[in-house]
């Protein structure tokens, strides 16, 4: 008997993995990818070009997937086991449709405004960048992490050349997952890659800086910062973001142990372990918002699409009186 | 570039695994620990190790301890200040493309 793929690489991956080569995004909800930035009038050409990804802008459909899939769950997922996952996933497949039809409807999504906020920070700080608008590709990291290296490395390839005959030279990311897969793992994949990678925050870092400008926040409140792992393990970006926060007037930031922030941040469980091992990421988003939640804050940031879907969802399933904001949208109502 | 082959994926991850002092030190870091070794860093490499070598262990299995990373890291930075420095995330990442390898080929795909 001969095992083939679906029974040994999770669906919820594979899933991913089809989502983003035929229809280029995470969720394969073909939802045009500027509708954000239709008011922005941004140039698709510029010194720096914005690289928005799916992460941010699909959020609220993975929130409400992933609520389906945990309710179907209950049916049996167990530890993770990868035939029950597959069943609900089959089930997941046939009301998508219906799901994201209500979500669109709906205005109350926290998510995609966390894009528009970083072109007006990027504005507030002299900083014009373009924006490849429906041209945009989906950088495909969740196939990376998942396993299919020849699919991923094709994506990879295929993206380098989009980028190039827009004349695309330097990326500005946000999703701390492409933007740690365009900046390390791209070149391991195309030869001569020669895009210049810039994670936002350090942008933010350098500028702020430069023009001495100090962003004052509406009250006073004391946050804590999550790190997450892409950003602080895989970009190495720890302190850029400490100095914004600390930077912003009215805001007091405590911290973990030290054991538990930093380059040592403990992992929420958010994103892509959702989709196979949902009740064990659940268990790790608990530990995690308890680390947090010890420091007495009442503001967490993050700044991370999965990071800010998975803290928000624990922290409420805990009953704390806690919110959770993505920095760049505090950042931006700082600067105002 | 092409990827690498079977064989160099299989080299490439005994090799790291047999750079691993085991001290452990990746089990108290590893998010997913809950009391089962093969729920931590050290766990999932020795399974992959006895998978390649010795034929122990099943795809099913391998696939739940090592799709059940969260890939943060976490054991990687512990390893590379306190211990060995065996890149244990990226050997589990290989390990996960070495799954896929093996069932694309099953299934007559071309790479």
């Amino acid at each position: 008997m001969s095992k083939s793929l679906k029974d040994v690489i999770p669906v919820g991956h594979t899933y991913i993995r089809d989502n983003v080569l035929e229809k280029d995004t995470l969720t394969g909800v073909s939802e045009s990818k500027a509708l954000w930035a239709k008011d922005l009038d941004l140039p698709k050409k510029a010194e720096y070009t914005f690289f928005a990804a799916c992460g941010y802008q699909h959020m609220k459909y993975v929130e409400a997937m992933m609520g389906a899939l945990k309710s179907a769950a209950k049916v049996g997922v167990g530890m993770g086991k990868v035939v029950g996952i597959s069943k609900v996933f089959g089930k997941l497949g046939l009301d998508l449709t219906s799901i994201t039809a209500k979500i669109t409807a709906s205005k109350d999504d926290p998510y995609t405004p966390v894009l528009i906020s970083t072109v007006n920070i990027l504005r507030k700080l002299g900083v014009e960048v373009g924006y490849l608008h429906e041209e945009e590709p989906c950088c495909g990291s969740p196939m990376y992490y998942a396993g299919f290296e020849d699919d991923y490395a094709g994506h990879a390839r295929k993206n380098y050349e989009i980028f190039q005959s827009f004349g695309v030279r330097k990326l500005i990311g946000l999703v701390p997952a492409c933007t740690a897969a365009l900046k390390t793992v791209y070149p391991g994949y195309i030869n001569g890659y020669d895009l210049e990678v810039q994670h936002l925050l350090e942008v933010v870092a350098q500028k702020l800086k430069e023009t001495g400008i100090k962003p004052q926040y509406k009250e006073r409140v004391k946050v804590v910062y999550h790190d997450p792992c892409q950003l602080s393990r895989y970009l190495e970006l720890t302190d850029e973001p400490r100095e914004i926060i600390k930077s912003i007037e009215g805001v007091e930031l405590v911290e973990p142990d030290p054991e538990q922030c930093g380059k040592w941040s403990t992992c929420c469980g958010g994103g892509g372990l959702e989709a196979t091992h949902p009740e064990l990421s659940e268990r790790i988003g608990v530990r995690r918002a308890e680390e947090l939640l010890e420091t007495g804050a009442s503001v967490i940031l993050s700044n991370c699409p999965a990071c800010d879907l998975q803290l928000t969802r624990v922290t409420k399933k805990l009953g704390a009186n806690v919110k959770v904001i993505d920095l760049v949208r505090l950042l931006d109502e700082a600067l105002a | 570039m092409s990827s690498p082959g079977l064989e160099e994926l299989e080299k490439e991850i005994t090799d790291n695994v047999q750079r691993c002092w085991k001290c452990r030190m990746c089990v108290a870091m590893c998010p997913t620990y809950e009391g089962w070794f093969t729920q931590s860093t050290a766990g999932r490499l020795m399974a992959i190790n006895l998978y390649i070598k010795h034929g122990l262990g099943s795809e099913e299995e391998l696939s739940t301890m090592l799709y059940a990373c969260t890939t943060c890291r976490r054991c990687q930075e512990r390893c590379r200040m306190l211990s060995t420095d065996c890149r244990p995330a990226d050997t589990i990442l290989k390990a996960r493309q070495y799954l896929v390898k093996r069932a694309e080929l099953r299934e007559g795909r071309e790479s």
